[in-house]
């Protein structure tokens, strides 16, 4: 085993003993490159996706780009994988689909993440974003990732 | 020749890449036709996904395919329309191979008045053996007020008033 996976793994498990999904995040250069955080609350890992100038798809509106919308819940449900089950491998995605159910207005987008299904290989996982009101979503994304080695 | 689209296709090449997040990337929209776009991204140390093998995030892919697939659908609307995402599926064939450009492509192969249906790719080596592809649906949404003049005229303000100004105008 490599150094840099002993390395990867060790901070894996310190991130979870100390309940920081946080530290997993900052393991992962794109969620610096869009901005997303994370933290415990209520038991259940809290995405979030602060405002950005560099995050805007559309100026005049202006919104958030749907790919960083798609690009933030394929990332929040790899680290909910890592966070919640005993996975030492960053998961490889196989598979993502993801509605779009209204314009991602300039200013926080959450998350939360469910895993529907774990397998010896595959997971399924489904995220949900919000802004203002968890019950009116702008966008859910159901993926599923490889865990195999 | 499609003159109107030839007088569209530098706004919207414009448009896609100097939004914020377009710009944020660094692709290029390499070919515009109508309902057709080619793009290529180079590769990034900020994206990376995988620090171990540093291998893109699948949320870039996911970015330049909405974005090609987007493009592709504004060059079939005939008046001042938007077309939001309603919804985007990707498979994923094989990691990217790390340090090297990815090219993505796509196509649109039905457009109706309500829903433009588009299909996307990106590979590395060979377009044969892509890395992802992906069907984008999207809606026709007739917003004369949203023209693509008004999303010049904000980003020119930008450049000339500088992000301060731009915030204050955004938080209105």
């Amino acid at each position: 085993m490599s150094e840099q996976l002993q390395a990867l793994q060790a901070s894996l498990h310190q991130a979870r003993e100390e309940s920081s999904p946080q530290q997993i995040l900052d393991l992962i250069p794109y969620s610096s490159f869009i901005g997303a955080e994370a933290k415990l609350e209520n038991d259940a890992v809290l995405y979030w996706l602060d405002r950005r100038a560099s995050n805007i798809g559309n100026p005049s509106l202006p919104a958030i780009h749907g790919g960083v919308i798609g690009g933030f819940l394929e990332l929040s449900a790899a680290i909910e994988i890592l966070y919640t089950l005993d996975v030492d491998l960053i998961p490889k995605v196989v598979d993502f689909s993801l509605d779009y159910l209204r314009p991602g207005r300039y200013k926080t987008i959450y998350a939360s993440c469910t895993v529907l299904r774990q397998g010896k290989k595959l997971v399924n996982v489904t995220a949900t974003a919000w802004q203002d009101n968890p019950d009116s979503p702008i966008a859910t994304a159901r993926c599923h990732f490889l865990i195999a080695k | 020749m499609d003159l109107k689209l030839a007088i569209f296709k530098p706004m919207l090449k414009f448009a896609m890449e100097r939004n914020g997040h377009g710009e944020a990337l660094g692709f290029e929209i390499t070919k515009i036709g109508r309902g057709q776009v080619e793009m290529t991204f180079p590769y990034k140390e900020e994206v990376v996904g995988n620090p171990i093998t540093g291998v893109v995030h699948g949320g870039v892919i996911v970015s330049l395919l909405d974005t090609a697939c987007g493009t592709a659908a504004i060059t079939t609307l005939t008046g001042p329309s938007i077309t939001p995402t309603m919804d985007l599926r990707l498979d994923y064939m094989h990691p990217a191979e790390p340090h090297q450009p990815i090219y993505v492509s796509a196509k649109v192969y039905r457009s109706t008045s309500n829903v433009i249906f588009c299909r996307g790719s990106a590979w590395q080596d060979d377009p044969e053996n892509p890395i992802a592809h992906c069907v984008a649906t999207f809606m026709t949404v007739d917003t004369p007020s949203i023209s693509l003049g008004n999303i010049i005229r904000r980003r020119f303000n930008r450049l000339v008033r500088g992000d301060k100004a731009y915030e204050r105008e955004v938080d209105k």
